[in-house]
């Protein structure tokens, strides 16, 4: 799967060092020099103990953080790739609208307007009119489960787990060419948590390149193609979900 | 290199300076953030902004973010035309084929193009608003400013206005003296879009109002520019507001951009040594 | 010319003509050459001390005398009454200082002027209308900075003028506004119609006569040229009324097509504001 041609994500020795200037100039190296590529229709997740820069990673690709030095291509619709690091802001805001999903542990600042308007919104920000996007906010919320009752009502008012769900529904509206999930399901109880991981596997089947960080090795099992691990802010190594998962466990043990 | 397309600005600010005063030959190079004052101490002449520049795209917020005094309100005085500038350029593009040089206007023309080209709620309602006139008379003034003569299309476009601004309309004709902070900002709000103006410039819109309050204004607010796709200049100390409000920001010190990013990336890896002092005052 | 200047300024023996000195009557003479170059345009004047007390007609009276020949016909009325106290007085100063002749009849006159009327009939393009004006300003009541006036008058920026008769709509239902009412003069500046009520503002609109507003407290003249569009402001669906009572007759002479005046007392009665034209109506039944 790992083709060269389906490349949609292509990493290159991606750096990022923060510099605290109010802790007497600290520097704080979060990523020394991260290559990877995930290809369309990928599953790759990330793995590492905490603070081995797999959250960082992520920021740094979405450009949360701004990366120190590297690159990282992005393959659009012509099939070129663009440098999301060299990018201007503004051009980088229309391509996180357009191209690149980001669901994150938690939902971002939103206006209290309703849960179904803050996924129909996503989804007009994708290109969809509003018709379509009305339908694929109902079916998007259907499918994770949230109560209708709860659609018209402020996405500030929601629960940790459904607040994720609602986020998880903004972020797969309609499917990216790259989507980055940092611990998607961290706060769903195990049935939503199932119909969750259900939605995330249909992305992949559709060809969407997803890189991804899950707390729990279930889920990394059931629907990574690949594992990449991190240490210290490097990749350590890769494999196949099997071997990456034996080798963490039997670290872990 | 790039298919990606980046949207067509429709206000671009370059190089803006405006300087209270008159600066030594050094001036320049003796004022700024790595000086640490804006006041040049040779003849204590301010620079109260200098080598500003951004663009701002229909449907995108820009943030103005620094202290007060940093030269926030100034830059945004100048765009407004409220004040005059040392330096630089402020332009305007509605159309392809409109291309307006703000700072080369006159008087007259800047006014007009406060009509229906830009427009400013500020933090003071008695700046942006006649607190002696009703509600629907606030929103009347632009209009009949831009040619409305037909007293039941005014009332019934000031209605459809504070409908969309969630102003009561049984208080459409009480004078807006008796509203409350909150409410009062609603009806700028309702003033400024009278005439579907491009560019809505906004000058800490939810200071000095209660937290809840202050929440469903910006709650409107948002809800405005993405509906009529404004062009936004938000001007704000307070990040929870820059947060909410816009996907671009700079940071302004001692008259100066120290740095510009996108807001979550402002908000999670700042890098200019005061950005991060502002970020972490906030954070804290 | 000059010879006769100087005579004049040397000659303190002579009373002089109309009671202004003759560089006094050019000053006023070239403030209203540019009220009537600039139609509606507010022009400042050097106003004199006169022996009435300013906000008695001291501006009105200034251009009078300023504008007066020895062949003027001078007719003065207060409301629309040559009786009135102050018509009198200012009538037998405009003659006594000038020795021109004076009639009531609107017709038979070259020179009106009034504080609070122009005449129901008679003018034409042989006159000159003088009206005393207390407050020149009509923006006075929605802005008080001069300059901010100024500027609003520059541009064009009537959009408070605008506001105030969409706030007196909205209070009262109807625009309340009575005399002074506000016009738009040539489609360019607005002026206060100060005092005239309503009644007479269409008798402005393409007038063939020349009409001059004189403020002598705010030291200001303006004009309206004649055949020149005079506009009240008002909003498309809102019509301009003039005033009129319903079923109102004069008690003398039994119009009902003049402008009326009510009389206090028991019962209502109501007469021409004009009295001129109501004794002529009078006569002619």
């Amino acid at each position: 799967m790992n083709n060269a041609e389906h490349v949609v994500l292509d990493v290159r020795n991606l750096r990022k060092h923060f510099v605290l200037h109010t802790i007497d100039s600290r520097i704080v190296e979060a990523l020394n020099g991260v290559s990877l590529k995930v290809s369309a229709g990928e599953h790759v997740a990330l793995a590492g103990t905490s603070g081995a820069g797999k959250s960082s990673l992520l920021k740094s690709i979405y450009r949360t953080y701004k990366p120190s030095s590297g690159a990282v291509f992005l393959k659009l619709d012509d099939d070129s790739f663009v440098d999301l690091v060299s990018l201007t802001d503004s051009e980088l805001a229309t391509l996180r609208g357009t191209q690149i999903g980001y669901v994150s542990q938690f939902l971002r600042a939103q206006p209290r307007r309703s849960t179904f308007e803050i996924v129909t919104k996503a989804g007009i920000q994708r290109g969809m009119d509003s018709d379509t996007a009305k339908q694929a906010a109902a079916y998007s919320l259907q499918r994770l489960n949230l109560d209708e009752a709860l659609w018209d009502v402020s996405a500030s008012m929601l629960s940790g787990g459904e607040k994720q769900r609602v986020n998880l529904a903004a972020g797969t509206i309609s499917p990216p060419r790259l989507l980055l999930l940092d611990e998607p399901v961290s706060a769903l109880d195990p049935l939503n948590r199932e119909s969750a991981l259900e939605l995330i596997g249909t992305l992949t089947d559709q060809g969407v390149a997803v890189l991804a960080v899950f707390h729990d090795m279930d889920a990394m099992e059931r629907l990574a193609s690949r594992v990449i691990v991190l240490r210290n802010g490097v990749v350590d190594y890769e494999g196949s979900p099997m071997e990456t998962l034996a080798r963490l466990e039997g670290v872990a043990r | 290199m790039t298919s990606v397309v980046s949207p067509e600005w429709v206000l671009k600010v370059n190089q803006l300076g405006k300087i209270f005063g008159n600066l030594s030959e050094n001036g320049l190079a003796l004022t700024g953030p790595e000086i640490g004052s804006s006041k040049d101490p040779a003849t204590g002449a301010i620079v109260a902004a200098w080598d500003v520049s951004f663009e701002v795209a229909a449907g995108e917020a820009l943030g103005v973010v620094g202290e007060s005094g940093s030269g926030k309100s100034t830059v945004m005085r100048c765009i407004a035309g409220d004040q005059s500038s040392s330096a630089g350029s402020v332009q305007i593009r509605t159309s392809p084929d409109e291309q307006i040089d703000v700072l080369s206007l006159t008087p007259s023309e800047r006014r007009q193009l406060r009509i229906d080209k830009i427009a400013v709620v500020y933090q003071d309602p008695a700046e942006g608003l006649d607190l002696n006139v009703t509600a629907g008379g606030n929103i009347a003034s632009p209009l009949t400013a831009a040619g409305w003569r037909n007293f039941s299309s005014i009332r019934s476009r000031a209605s459809e206005l504070l409908l969309r601004t969630e102003v009561p309309l049984n208080r459409m004709d009480d004078v807006v003296k008796s509203f409350s902070g909150g409410m009062k900002q609603r009806v700028q709000l309702a003033k400024a879009l009278a005439n579907r103006p491009p560019i809505v410039l906004l000058d800490e819109p939810t200071t000095g109002l209660d937290a809840s309050v202050a929440a469903g204004v910006l709650d409107l607010i948002r809800g405005l520019l993405e509906e009529f796709g404004l062009a936004a200049v938000v001007v704000s100390h307070d990040f929870s507001v820059i947060e909410m409000l816009t996907n671009r920001c700079i940071v302004l010190n001692h008259g100066r951009v120290v740095e510009s990013a996108l807001t979550d990336q402002l908000l999670e890896d700042p890098h200019h040594p005061y950005s991060q002092k502002l970020v972490s005052a906030a954070r804290a | 010319m000059t010879t006769l200047l100087n005579k004049l300024i040397d000659d303190n023996e002579s009373e002089q003509f109309g009671i202004l000195d003759e560089y006094s009557k050019r000053e006023i003479r070239r403030a209203v050459l540019t009220a009537v170059a600039v139609p509606g345009y507010q022009v400042p004047f050097g106003s004199r001390e006169m022996p009435v007390a300013r906000g008695w007609g001291s501006g009105g009276l200034q251009i009078t005398l300023a504008v007066i020949g020895p062949n003027d016909i001078i007719k003065v009325i207060d409301q629309g009454d040559d009786q009135g106290v102050n018509a009198v007085n200012l009538r037998r100063l405009i003659v006594q200082s000038t020795k021109v002749s004076e009639t009531t009849t609107a017709a038979k006159s070259s020179i009106v002027q009034s504080r609070h009327r122009i005449p129901e009939d008679g003018l034409d393009q042989r006159h000159i209308l003088v009206l005393q004006v207390p407050v020149p300003e009509p923006l006075r009541g929605v802005e008080r900075d001069m300059r901010e006036l100024a500027r609003m008058h520059a541009e064009a920026d009537y959009s408070k003028m605008w506001v105030s008769l969409y706030e007196d709509k909205v209070r009262n239902g109807v625009i309340t506004q009575t005399t002074g009412y506000p016009c738009l003069v040539n489609d360019r500046y607005v002026i206060a119609t100060t005092p005239i009520p309503r009644w007479d503002i269409p008798k402005l609109d393409h007038s063939p006569f020349l009409t001059l507003f004189g403020a002598g407290r705010e030291k200001r003249i303006y004009a309206v040229p004649p055949f020149t569009k005079v506009e009240p402001l008002t909003f498309e669906d809102v019509p301009f009324e003039v005033e009129k009572t319903e079923g109102a007759t004069c008690s003398q002479c039994g119009s009902n097509s003049s402008f009326l005046v009510e009389i206090p007392g028991t019962q209502t009665r109501w007469v021409c504001s004009d009295t001129d034209w109501c004794e002529r109506n009078l006569e002619g039944n």
